[in-house]
């Protein structure tokens, strides 16, 4: 009897064992390209659902040229995945998805190739400026072509402000009248939350105000975390924190999930793909949500932050850099492609022209709001500029900390004292590192 | 390490195996001198390639590091070079190390005192024979140790957050406002209480076997002694489970200086749990987020130390040999 | 040819592990039962079993359901939600289960083969510089696997190995843990005698081993097998790191993706609830399936002198 169970499981182990040797062939032959008669092979690293869907529209028109998509996660270890085998001098993928944030630092650990020999001329045209210079960081050089933006909108519950008797805000005064009232309404309910653990909402809220947390002056980099944009909106996001009308906790969480379902977060300062994530996490509220601009400081100039966005790179260890620029190409500008990444992959795509072509009708999730990408083109229009530096890991790590420390104590003093922290482990950071930095 | 006999470990008139004392001392001799050496040369060429290399290529890497120049934009801005210790000075100098160090400390003390005297209990309930629902309760406390770290946070996740509680619900029916675990006062139980969870069965497992290597007539002359299951359990049971526990302490020692996965889970629910809350959490941070892996590797060599002078330290001070049987 | 000799008959009995199961399989006269006894155990249970409950009625939840309905109300989505992680790209969440049954059933099925031997060598034989490899390859135990994992990762790339299979099993064949209980192991219950035995019948030490010391440290094997199943199973950088083509990921490095699609993508808790719940059922058949051989005598070398 001992023994059959030992053989079972050893038979089961056998047949694993026998399944690696079937396999095994399989992954050597994923990369690599063989003789002129044979199709170059490219390899695609991406977090963006549904990639492979578009891919597959490329490799049917592109017999010579065929893509394979890995799936990655969209963590920070996926630009780490990328840096090691930077180092390493092998196992890059071809082209890259890269969020606009860390172009930067894949440019300084030198893991993408400039393109602009490659790259048609006229590409730079279909896109806004604010993207093309995230690719470009303001150089000759092109590292990429820009995929998708995300400006900033407010999503809220149509239902429940007609049943608190709550106009829209359409300035941050307005709604923190309106976090007040919700609040005394039903005291179990919140507008929004600050989120310690989303740093990028953070710095979209930021660059509404005018904040740019990098800059470069000559050859010196510019730390400006610190600013006083970045201390207003720190200071008045502390303030409601310490009143209790805006919830702590961070967005992303079961508990989020939950509260947008049963009706606690009322409103949700998100970004233009809002409705994917609401439709995933809350299936249940359907019809019931609407969209806004995000309030602004000053009603008479509107402005805007972008969250979240990324372009699609190529790595400096690929072997066909043409091959992998045309297709980044075509995958970005290409109307039939841009309108797959809008449809299949659900991105709201950087290429201006191409992008208003693709989203004529609102988002399922939406339906009833015919005007949601009007209103979108108009936020992504507003959006101030912004420029990232070479170790913004750094500080969105230190903001979750700083931040969090200061949301859980719930205290409006210590919301500028983090910013300030953020500022100090950047420029220290940097300074570590030998880069020449002022801040 | 020690050649003191280990009075506190054996004691007197217990030792069930007096055949077993040749162990320590092989007669068996190999029919060719070469033959230990092949027996071991797969393990030793492993542990050469992908174990020994790896931590003196980090040893190396603990000395490194990469500076840049100017704006460090367009290839070979960026140099690797020697900095001697600044990486280590960095790590000790860094309040959020030390702090991270002193929560490991009392997260070891509510870890393993609890973990290991539950496991004993369990062990010691089991072997007393006195239930029908022995076979069960082993098996389910036994569970958890299949269950992957990274699931266990997730799944503990959802029970502690305040919304999706059940345990909240059900406190909330009977008129009980719970606390919220996942708040800075509490946090470090709910971290601890999921390694409890995920230890206790193994442990119990262990000293369990230890307990059923002891020969019953031992404790049916006790019992005609009329000794009450509570006192054989004191006087005779655990002492004789001691070296087991000693190595099971030791190697939750090693455990939880080395936790990790449980934090990295639950940070993202709360506020409460910092990037750097762990020493382990800091050289995640420092490789995989900041990609400053000579950081990271100075700060895992001083974690590889303290877990060397603490476990091989505490096993001098018991006197206990287990991890060198020779004379 | 291990399989074989693994699952060799078990031989006559012999001193510690076999007393072990003796008494396993008569515990001697029956004993009253005891409500206190009886409580304490179940409490125990009902603690250990609680999250598991827990993934069990969750994984039966639409994605609706799982954040808005009492979260121990069990719904009828199961079969659903498995067709859905099924149908997620052509069913790549089963690919993944194979390669997780691969790399934690062929790695830890090697990790023990080569721990018995190098436990057997340490425990069996008296050689020049035995302690100095014993602790040296002990010292392994006290460096953590998360800062392993880049320099693993660096050195592979030299040979080109990095993004395949050999990438995350090779590394996962050595485990100190496991020569060390393997060397408790063999010096427990493998007597001199029966070596000796065989060698005057002229066996060599290849053959001595295969047929006689395997079989013996049988029970002990299995728990190093179960032991390193787990260990690998858990270890999530190496994978991580080492792989790019995510259809060679085990099902953590999977499921972990699916969890963290980024800010703008809903994270799939439903789809990852319901892949870690299948995930873990043939662990936990394996271990139940295993049980009576897992018992771990972490001081059976040490206690006897």
């Amino acid at each position: 009897m001992r023994s059959k169970t030992a053989a079972k499981a050893l038979a089961t182990v056998a047949a694993a064992m026998l399944l690696a040797t079937g396999c095994s062939g399989s992954s050597t032959e994923a990369s690599g390209s063989g003789g002129s008669d044979e199709p170059v092979k490219l390899t695609y690293w991406t977090w963006t659902p549904n990639m492979d869907q578009v891919v597959a529209k490329w490799n049917e028109q592109n017999p010579d040229v065929q893509v394979t998509v890995n799936k990655q996660d969209g963590g920070d270890a996926a630009v780490t995945k990328l840096l090691t085998a930077i180092k390493a001098g092998s196992g890059a993928p071809d082209i890259m998805q890269a969020e606009y944030q860390a172009v930067p630092t894949l440019v300084a650990a030198d893991a993408l190739a400039d393109i602009s020999e490659e790259l048609d001329g006229d590409v730079a045209d279909k896109f806004p400026e604010s993207a093309w210079e995230a690719v470009t960081l303001g150089s000759d050089a092109v590292y990429g072509v820009p995929q998708d933006s995300g400006p900033m909108m407010f999503f809220y519950r149509a239902d429940l402000f007609e049943q608190y008797g709550i106009e829209v805000p359409t300035t941050w005064d307005e709604y923190a009248e309106a976090a007040r009232k919700i609040k005394a309404a039903d005291p179990s309910k919140f507008l929004g939350t600050f989120s310690a653990a989303d740093p990028g909402w953070f710095t979209g809220l930021s660059q509404q105000v005018g904040a740019s947390w990098w800059g470069v002056d000559g050859d010196t980099w510019q730390v400006d975390v610190d600013s006083e944009a970045t201390k207003k909106v720190a200071s008045y996001w502390g303030g409601l924190v310490e009143e209790g009308v805006i919830d702590n906790t961070p967005m992303y969480t079961p508990e989020w999930n939950a509260a947008l379902n049963d009706g606690t977060q009322v409103a949700w300062l998100g970004a233009v793909w809002g409705p994917g994530v609401l439709e995933g996490n809350a299936e249940s509220t359907k019809g019931k949500w609407k969209v806004a601009p995000l309030p602004n400081w000053d009603a008479a100039t509107p402005a805007n932050g972008n969250w979240g966005g990324s372009a699609t790179s190529v790595t400096s260890q690929s072997k066909h850099p043409e091959a992998a620029t045309e297709f980044i190409t075509w995958l970005n500008t290409d109307p039939e492609a841009v309108k797959l990444l809008a449809g299949t992959a659900n991105v709201y795509p950087a290429a201006t022209d191409a992008r208003a072509n693709a989203l004529t009708e609102p988002p399922a999730f939406f339906a009833d709001q015919p005007d949601f990408y009007d209103i979108a083109a108009e936020a992504a229009e507003a959006a101030n500029p912004f420029t990232y530096g070479p170790n913004v890991n750094v500080a969105y790590s230190a903001y979750k900390d700083a931040f969090g420390k200061a949301a859980e104590a719930k205290s409006a003093a210590e919301f500028p004292k983090a910013v300030e922290a953020v500022q100090e482990t950047t420029v220290e950071d940097m300074q570590n590192s030998g880069f020449n930095v002022e801040g | 390490m020690s050649t003191r006999a280990p009075s506190l470990i054996a004691p007197a008139g217990t030792d069930p195996a007096p055949a077993l004392t040749r162990a320590t001392q092989p007669r068996y001799r190999a029919s060719n001198a070469a033959v230990p050496y092949a027996f071991l040369a797969p393990a030793i060429l492993l542990f050469v390639a992908f174990l020994a290399a790896p931590i003196f290529y980090s040893l190396y890497l603990s000395f490194r590091a990469a500076k840049v120049k100017g704006l460090g934009l367009g290839s070979g801005s960026r140099t690797e070079q020697w900095v001697g210790m600044e990486n280590y000075v960095r790590s000790v100098a860094d309040p959020e190390f030390l702090a991270s160090v002193g929560r490991v400390a009392l997260y070891g003390l509510i870890v393993v005192p609890t973990m290991l005297g539950l496991a004993l209990l369990f062990a010691l309930l089991l072997d007393s024979g006195r239930t029908r629902v022995g076979g069960f309760s082993r098996t389910a406390i036994f569970l958890p140790y299949a269950v992957p770290a990274v699931v266990a946070s997730l799944l503990w996740g959802f029970l502690y957050l305040p919304r999706v509680s059940p345990v909240v619900d059900v406190l909330g029916l009977v008129g009980v406002s719970a606390p919220n675990v996942m708040s800075s006062q509490l946090i470090m139980f709910a971290v601890a209480n999921i390694a409890v969870w995920g230890g206790t069965g193994f442990n119990m497992i262990v000293l369990y076997t230890a307990l059923k290597s002891i020969p019953s007539d031992i404790y049916e002359a006790a019992r005609l002694d009329g000794a009450s299951d509570v006192q054989i359990a004191l006087r005779i049971k655990i002492p004789i489970v001691v070296p087991s526990m000693i190595m099971t302490f030791v190697f939750s020692l090693i455990a939880t200086l080395q936790v990790f996965a449980e934090p990295m889970t639950l940070r993202p629910l709360s506020n409460t749990i910092s990037t750097t809350w762990t020493p382990l959490m800091k050289v995640y941070r420092d490789a995989f987020v900041r990609n400053d892996v000579y950081s990271a590797a100075a700060t895992s060599v001083l974690i590889a130390l303290a877990t060397f002078v603490l476990s091989f330290g505490f096993l001098k001070l018991v006197g206990s040999r287990a991890f060198n049987q020779e004379k | 040819m291990t399989t074989t000799s693994i699952t060799a008959p078990p031989p006559a009995p012999v001193d510690g592990v076999s007393r072990a199961t003796h008494r396993d399989s008569s515990p001697g006269k029956p004993r009253r039962s005891n409500a206190a006894v009886t409580i304490l155990l179940l409490l125990g249970a009902a603690y250990c079993l609680l999250p598991v409950l827990w993934v069990l009625i969750a994984s039966t939840k639409s994605a609706a359901e799982l954040f808005s309905t009492f979260t121990f109300a069990p719904s009828t989505h199961l079969f659903q939600n498995v067709a859905d992680l099924s149908a997620y790209r052509d069913g790549l969440y089963w690919r993944w289960m194979l390669n997780t049954a691969l790399y934690a059933g062929v790695g830890a099925l090697l990790s023990t083969l080569v721990s018995a031997m190098a436990g057997f060598a340490l425990a069996k034989y008296t050689f020049p510089g035995k302690s100095a490899v014993f602790n040296m390859l002990l010292a392994g135990v006290l460096v953590p696997g998360v800062i392993l994992a880049i320099p693993q990762y660096l050195l592979l790339a030299k040979l080109d190995m990095t993004n395949t299979y050999w990438a995350v099993l090779l590394p996962s064949i050595i485990s100190p843990y496991g020569i060390y209980l393997s060397r408790i192991f063999a010096a427990a219950a493998v007597p001199d005698d029966v070596l000796e035995a065989a060698r005057v019948d002229g066996a060599r030490d290849g053959r001595i081993f295969a047929r006689i010391v395997l079989p013996m440290m049988q029970a002990g094997l299995v728990t190093i097998f179960l032991f390193q199943f787990v260990a690998i199973w858990n270890n999530f950088m190496l994978p991580y790191i080492m792989l790019g083509d995510d259809r060679l990921f085990p099902v953590t490095v999977g499921l972990h993706g699916l969890l963290n699609q980024g800010a703008s993508q809903p994270a799939m808790y439903t789809t990852v609830v319901t892949g870690a719940l299948l995930s873990i059922l043939p662990l936990v058949a394996l271990f139940l399936c295993l049980q009576r051989y897992w018992q771990v005598d972490l001081a059976a070398g040490a206690v006897k002198s």
